[in-house]
């Protein structure tokens, strides 16, 4: 092998560090899900993972790999295999009925019957009257 | 229907890959219809076996490449000539290493462990851009990295990012990002040095010279045949644009920037047939770009002893901190 | 007076100049792909803080410095004021982590002394630089207690390197010709009472990191006084290669 042109490579003892017995599994130890807030006020937003052996070090991880760009102000870090969820398949659970408007603010039209009951009142009046 | 956010990768994973394996026709043709929509893919969804492999091999070719390519751009951080240049240079390999990190954990959504794609790597086994085989000479092959090579990595990559899987894509939007600094920053040190003193200029046209043919080879590759497995790939968004297309692309782009400054590229048969827009240009040296591949590059084996390297210096930090028995899971970035 | 600033600020950047490019012989060769971005985010913040010392210098304390890539790529190893302890080779990890810990708590208080600077320049770039300081500690804190706790190769690594470190660290605190001046003048307290705010601070973790602060250490002085390692001139060879490559040029 001809001569590193990196200085910090010449410097390294690339022959004397031993054959790679290839990494071991867990060696990358577990995986955190990260949530970035961005400004005080706002969600807490999954941005992605890191790979770290405590919440501590995930946190301080994840405060550069993704707090060094974006704007933060706080960041959580949760076990992945602590995060519950549904399965992608089943998305079909979430579609919502049409005729479900009871949940839907149009579905609750009450000017048109107030309108309808202050026309009743004034054409009462008048017949009164 | 519901669980946590991971697969247990020895069991329900074989399981879920097993049973892609046997093609059912009928999710096939959803998972179609879904990619068709426009819909993205999500790491728990039925895919093809097919799908899986090809998405995994191309994100992590595309993860081992950033490592590597941390290399020959990290050659000059201890010698970047001012001090914002040197910020810049080694914010810019943060960067690399960022986008590996992005990328691995995309590629561990669809089943293999951060771990073993290292030892792949270190052992040869996968690959990564052959571009990064090549050497950084002098500081003006940075100026040409960061601008030539990183355009034609965005023009990739941007083409990627509209591709059908999810997690891919979320690491890509902020891989393209962040591409855009390193693209200006590459294009200011590159003008610095157009617009400079003799000495500037000549160092720059060496290095144009060197890093011309490397990206148009190994960032696209030679002109595809189409083939019923390229098409199916089209098909599935896994591979998005043709290597012609994307290497016309990239002509287009940033061949007349280099030449306002009054800079040549070592090919003579380069020009625009304006009739047709279409770019004419040397076809590169297609026995060097298999000779690369295999194995025969500038840098080849420099690269993975270095990696080795790094990776056997930072075992004990590793392994002081690591939990043996702890279940290994697939997580979903 | 000026003087008196000037040597203040030239020790203040020098440091953390050569810390970071050190510091920065890391990015992209860390023991983990988490751990190098961390690690890069420290040594960029380093030479940043170089940088604002340096320009300091070249518009607030004295109109005849050059700007700041001038004094940093334009100085022989005599005209650096850096601790020698930044200039030593980057070592196994243990060693670079060790000293971040040491250099970075050293920082975290003199930055905070230098916040009450009657010079208000400065003062006003020790109230900036907090925050990143407040991550390096935190960052530094972890890694030497786990690391000191982690398994028998990485406490014995973590103690060795600690070892090499202390004297060199030490070094740190060597009082400047000018310590009587600064302190008369409200300009910083002096090493003295920072050094031993520094034990203060440091001595209870790395004792909780079940690691042993050597005895009897012989502080390593010179740094201050241009007087370096066999290491700082070939450091600064490095890293002018470029930039002396024509005198003419803008890089």
């Amino acid at each position: 092998m001809t001569e590193s042109l990196d200085p910090r490579i010449r410097r390294a003892d690339l022959e004397a560090s031993p054959a790679s017995s290839g990494l071991k599994q867990n060696e990358h130890w577990e995986t955190y899900a990260i949530f970035h807030q961005d400004k005080r006020g706002a969600a807490h937003e999954f941005v992605g993972i890191v790979h770290a052996p405590d919440p501590e070090l995930a946190l301080v991880f994840a405060k550069e790999q993704f707090g060094r760009r974006k704007k933060t102000v706080n960041l959580w870090a949760v076990r992945s295999s602590d995060i519950y969820t549904f399965q992608h398949e089943d998305d079909d659970m979430f579609s919502t009925v049409p005729d479900k408007n009871y949940r839907e603010a149009s579905g609750y039209p009450v000017r048109k019957r107030i309108n309808k009951y202050l026309f009743d009142q004034k054409e009462e009046e008048a017949s009164k009257a | 229907m519901y669980g946590n956010a991971y697969i247990e990768p020895d069991s329900e994973l074989a399981a879920k890959m097993a049973a892609s394996r046997e093609e059912d026709p009928e999710k096939l043709a959803e998972f179609e219809a879904r990619i068709a929509r426009g819909e993205k893919i999500e790491p728990d969804d039925w895919m093809p076996a097919e799908y899986r492999r090809q998405l995994l091999r191309m994100i992590e070719q595309h993860a081992h490449s950033e490592i590597i390519g941390a290399l020959p751009e990290g050659t000059w951080i201890t010698r970047a000539p001012t001090l914002r240049r040197k910020l810049a240079l080694i914010a810019k390999v943060q960067d690399e290493v960022g986008h590996g990190h992005l990328l691995y954990s995309a590629a561990e959504t669809l089943g293999k462990s951060r771990e073993a794609m290292i030892n792949d790597l270190i052992s040869g086994k996968s690959k990564y851009s052959n571009i990064f085989n090549y050497p950084a000479k002098t500081w003006a092959d940075i100026a040409v990295i960061g601008f030539l090579v990183d355009a034609g990595a965005i023009v990739n990559q941007l083409a990627n990012a509209k591709g059908s899987y999810g997690p891919y894509c979320r690491a890509l939007e902020r891989i393209c990002y962040e591409e855009s600094f390193h693209l200006k920053q590459g294009y200011d040190a590159f003008v610095a040095l157009a617009v400079g003193t003799p000495v500037q200029r000549e160092m720059l046209q060496d290095a144009l010279n060197r890093w011309w043919f490397p990206p148009m080879m190994h960032f696209f590759g030679p002109p595809d045949t189409i083939s019923v497995h390229t098409e199916k790939l089209m098909r599935w968004k896994v591979k998005m644009a043709s290597n012609e297309e994307m290497r016309q692309d990239f002509i287009e782009q940033y061949v007349p920037k280099i030449w306002e400054l009054g800079m040549t590229l070592p090919d003579p048969a380069l020009r625009k047939d304006e009739a047709t827009g279409v770019w004419e240009y040397t076809q590169p040296d297609w026995d060097e770009f298999f000779r690369v591949i295999n194995g025969d590059g500038l840098c080849n084996k420099e690269r993975l002893a270095v990696r080795r390297y790094a990776e056997e210096n930072g075992r004990w930090v590793r392994e002081a901190l690591m939990n043996p028995i702890q279940k290994r899971m697939v997580p979903y970035a | 007076m000026n003087n008196a600033i000037k040597d203040l600020l030239f020790r203040l950047a020098d440091d953390e100049l050569v810390l970071g490019h050190r510091n920065s012989e890391w990015t992209g060769l860390g023991p983990i792909l988490e751990e190098d971005i961390a690690f890069s985010s420290i040594a960029q913040d380093q030479i940043g803080h170089a940088v604002a010392n340096y320009t300091l210098l070249h518009e607030s304390a004295a109109a005849d410095e050059p700007l700041p890539d001038a004094i940093a790529f334009g100085r022989n190893e005599k005209q650096f004021f850096s601790s020698q302890f930044t200039e030593l080779p980057i070592g196994d990890y243990a060693f670079s982590l060790i000293r971040h810990f040491l250099f970075d708590h050293a920082e975290m208080l003199r930055y905070e002394l230098l916040t009450a600077s009657s010079f208000a320049p400065l003062a006003a770039l020790a109230r900036k630089i907090k925050g990143e300081l407040k991550y390096h500690v935190l960052h530094a804190d972890l890694w030497v207690s786990k690391l000191g706790q982690g398994t028998e190769e990485s406490r014995a690594r973590m103690q060795t390197a600690l070892n090499e470190a202390w004297p060199y660290a030490l070094g740190m605190f060597e009082p400047s010709d000018y310590e009587a001046e600064l302190v008369t003048n409200g300009i910083f307290s002096g090493e003295e009472g920072l050094q031993e705010s520094w034990l203060e601070v440091v001595a209870p973790i790395i004792e909780k990191a079940g690691l042993t602060i050597p005895q009897a250490s012989e502080p390593k002085y010179g740094g201050r006084h241009g007087y370096h390692t066999e290491h700082l001139q070939p450091l600064l060879d490095e890293m002018t290669e470029v930039y002396r490559l024509d005198p003419a040029a803008i890089w």
